[in-house]
């Protein structure tokens, strides 16, 4: 982002232009209340498995003795990591000054508060008693990772929502007198959020300043949001996580996940949106490089992570890795790390798979991937445990997900969805101010056409 | 490797095989009956001692829900159980067998007889005979144990009287042990003794026996033949061990204590990182006030409105 804005496009021509296209989506149409009206219904269902589990507790999970954490706090570790994207678009790149994040970096936002606003349901939803949430503040220990993971969760959601928020609020001035075929509620709510922006060279002044901070402020809590996740599982002794780069390791493997999720985002924006002026395939050149940049190093800590204790075989880890390898969760294991991390990576290093279309294929690909990454991390080794319990049924040691865990994971997922659909329905998804000052200042990329 | 397998399957079978084997209860002891007569008072005495010693391994009478063990503890109520004497089941809590604890030292005798008088009330045929009467005939309520200690020698005296032919006389020949009462049951001090023509016992006290942290201990002798002499005994605090203190584990600071006991430098740090964040956004927030009122005055100029 840089330190000036050149107001020179508000006077332009192009702007109107740009204002034009990039509002064009916005608003209630007739196939977003259609697929609302279906992410709805689904999420009824899924809401009412969750009643299910409310009334009779975990018992309808396939949760047991052994293995109390299962999909649940897999799907968290998924969400978590997938709205990290959010720093690493916005802060990380932008930062350090390329340009072409500018029109994808508010979509990384919208997934960034959507993903950590929903992770926080994501662990009620694996509570017995939820009702007891409140404990977690009454009674929470500050040595407890898992208060750490509610402050760090809650901060990074507040910051992502800010970061969304605030480099928003030119946009809605500029299209406050845009939309007069708008419904009044929401000609209303761009008056009440643009806060009396003028455009003037002072407020955008104060823009660059606050977005300066949290642009930088996100980075660090970012880091910690996933590090302390992954401390969950790492600072106990289990083999599979004792493990001293499991920070690192969740890390990279989000912005694997995130950079996924923000390809499969852009593609729907440039199709359905029809935005491919603004979106162009250069941009998903770029973020494929930038998959394969995320993915070779998160191959990097996999071997890390697997090749060092499988050197030593420890005897409670020789029975993990046995079970990754070549036992029970083989065919997971290998699936994920060979369709989800190694073809990706071969992949995209050609210039044809980092074309629009192949690039959704694959993002869909290492996306699933990463989900059931988090399960292969977080389940295997619950089975196993180094001390383990006398004529325990086989039931409890070994974890089937039942049907009713399964529709409350897919309700967390519809509800992202849902969230996303939202923000990217009612606001426009594309900096306007950003593209037309780029545009009208001759700043423009050159490789951009 | 394959042999290491085979010798340890061969010594599971062999435990197995050991633990299996029946319980055999010598006849004189298995003859053994209570010295006084069960009645609502030791089953109800019974069945608490059996809810803090034995539940937790045989279950409640009745429901058959024992832990699972090799061999299985069973049910108090059960064929199994009630099928011993109750000169059996009071050789087997006391002697114990694999799993099954010996309760020689824990539980004084005649709390056994009260335990066994609870397991006997699950049994509707059961009919109780009781041990006659023998040693000191009608002196078995009034007998004494006086416990003193002497620095000198370190030695802990018995002194066994009890009342005989209207007269407190000393008892001669009497078994007599001491306990020190620890954290899990009772340490059996020196060893069993026999009184004197005095009705004397002598301990000799170890002299690095843990005591509290004024090196208090508690002290417990015990006459063995209670059949005898009822349940004589007597409980005294003497100042014998050797002073320990220990800190209990939640006194200091720690990463596994409460939250009050935080380790300073982890509440300092989790405080100050929350507030140098949280400061940050809410100067941010401010931003947005300040744009908010920059535009008031402003607002005409607005280029879209
Ligand atoms: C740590 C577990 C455990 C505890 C505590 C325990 N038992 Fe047992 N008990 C067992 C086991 C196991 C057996 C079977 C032993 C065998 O047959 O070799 C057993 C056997 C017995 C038997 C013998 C039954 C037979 O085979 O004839 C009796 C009687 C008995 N227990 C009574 C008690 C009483 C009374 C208590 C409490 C004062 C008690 N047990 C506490 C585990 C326990």
């Amino acid at each position: 982002m840089s330190s000036e804005v050149n107001t020179d496009f508000l006077h332009d021509k192009r702007l109107d232009a740009i204002a034009a296209d990039l509002l064009r989506p916005v608003g209630i149409s007739k196939g977003f209340l259609i697929w609302m009206g279906f992410l709805t219904i689904s999420l009824m269902g899924c809401i009412y498995a969750y009643y299910i589990q409310w009334d009779k507790g975990l018992i309808v999970t396939g949760l047991r003795d052994y293995v109390s954490w299962g999909m649940y706090i897999a799907n968290f570790i998924f969400f978590v990591a997938t709205s990290l994207v959010g720093m690493l678009i916005s802060s990380v790149l932008g930062l350090i000054g390329f340009k072409w994040v500018k029109p994808i970096a508010r979509i990384a936002e919208i997934i960034a508060v959507a993903f950590a606003a929903v992770a926080g349901l994501v662990i009620v939803s694996d509570m017995g008693r939820p009702e007891r949430l409140p404990y977690v503040f009454m009674y929470g220990r500050i040595q407890s990772p898992i208060l750490w993971d509610v402050t760090v969760v809650t901060t990074y959601m507040v910051l992502s929502a800010l970061l969304y928020f605030i480099p928003l609020i030119p946009d809605l001035a500029i299209s406050k007198g845009r939309m007069g075929h708008q419904p009044k509620w929401l000609q209303a709510t761009y008056e009440f959020l643009s806060v009396n922006w003028n455009h003037s060279s002072y407020q955008y002044k104060i823009l660059l300043k606050a977005v300066r901070i949290l642009l930088i402020l996100i980075i660090p809590t970012a880091f910690a949001i996933h590090t302390v996740t992954s401390w969950l599982l790492a600072v106990t002794l289990r083999p599979g996580w004792d493990s001293s780069i499991f920070g690192p390791y969740f890390l990279t493997g989000a912005f694997v996940a995130g950079s996924a999720a923000v390809v499969i985002m852009m593609y729907f924006v440039r199709t359905n949106y029809k935005l491919d002026k603004y979106l162009t395939v250069y941009h998903f050149d770029m973020m494929g490089k930038l998959l394969v940049l995320v993915s070779i190093v998160y191959l990097y800590f996999n071997i890390n992570e697997f090749l060092v204790p499988a050197y030593k075989l420890k005897t409670a880890d020789a029975i993990h890795l046995h079970e990754l390898f070549v036992g029970e969760h083989a065919m997971l294991f290998w699936s994920v790390q060979l369709l989800g991390l190694i073809l990706p990576i071969i992949l995209l290093l050609f210039k044809f798979f980092r074309k629009p279309f192949p690039m959704l294929v694959i993002s869909i690909v290492v996306l699933v991937a990463a989900w059931f990454k988090r399960y292969i991390i977080v389940v295997p080794t619950q089975e196993n445990p180094f001390l383990p319990k006398q004529f325990v049924p086989h039931a409890w040691m070994v974890y089937q997900p039942t049907v009713i865990e399964t529709a409350i994971t897919m309700g967390t997922i519809l509800l992202a969805v849902i969230i996303i659909t939202i923000l990217f329905k009612l606001f426009p998804v594309i900096p306007i101010w950003e593209m037309a000052e780029e545009e009208c200042s001759g700043e423009k990329d050159k490789h951009q056409e | 490797m394959k042999k290491r397998y085979l010798s340890l399957l061969l010594i599971v079978l062999i435990s197995f095989r050991l633990s299996a084997q029946e319980w055999v209860v010598p006849a004189e002891n298995g003859a053994k009956l209570s010295p006084f007569a069960f009645s609502d008072s030791t089953r109800k005495a019974g069945a608490v001692l059996f809810q803090t010693n034995c539940k937790s391994c045989h279950g409640d009478p009745g429901k058959n829900n024992a832990i699972a063990l090799v061999p299985p503890p069973p049910d108090p109520a059960s064929a199994k159980m009630q099928g011993n004497s109750d000169g059996a089941l009071f050789f087997k809590l006391v002697s114990g067998k694999g799993p099954m604890p010996s309760f020689k030292n824990t539980i004084s005798s005649t709390d056994l007889w009260r335990v066994i008088s609870y397991i006997r009330s699950f049994n509707e045929k059961y009919v109780q005979q009781i041990a006659p009467k023998s040693g000191i005939a009608g002196a078995a309520e009034n007998v004494k144990v006086l416990l003193t200690w002497s620095k000198e020698t370190n030695q802990v005296q018995a002194v066994i009287s009890a009342m005989k032919e209207k007269r407190i006389q000393p008892i001669a020949g009497a078994e007599v042990k001491l306990f020190a009462k620890r954290y899990f049951g009772n340490l059996l001090i020196d060893e069993a003794r026999n009184t004197d023509a005095q009705g004397k016992a002598i301990f000799n006290f170890p002299k690095d026996l843990p005591g509290d942290s004024a090196g208090f201990v508690q002290l417990s002798a015990r006459l063995t033949d209670d059949a005898a002499f009822g349940e004589a005994k007597a409980d005294t605090t003497l100042a014998v061990g050797v002073p320990t203190y220990r800190p209990p584990l939640n006194e200091q600071r720690a990463m596994w204590n409460v939250v009050q006991k935080t380790p300073i430098w982890l509440l300092l740090a989790y405080i100050f990182t929350v507030l140098a964040v949280w400061s940050f956004i809410f100067y941010v927030l401010l931003q947005i006030r300040a744009i908010y009122k920059a535009g008031i005055n402003k607002n005409q100029d607005t280029i879209d409105s």
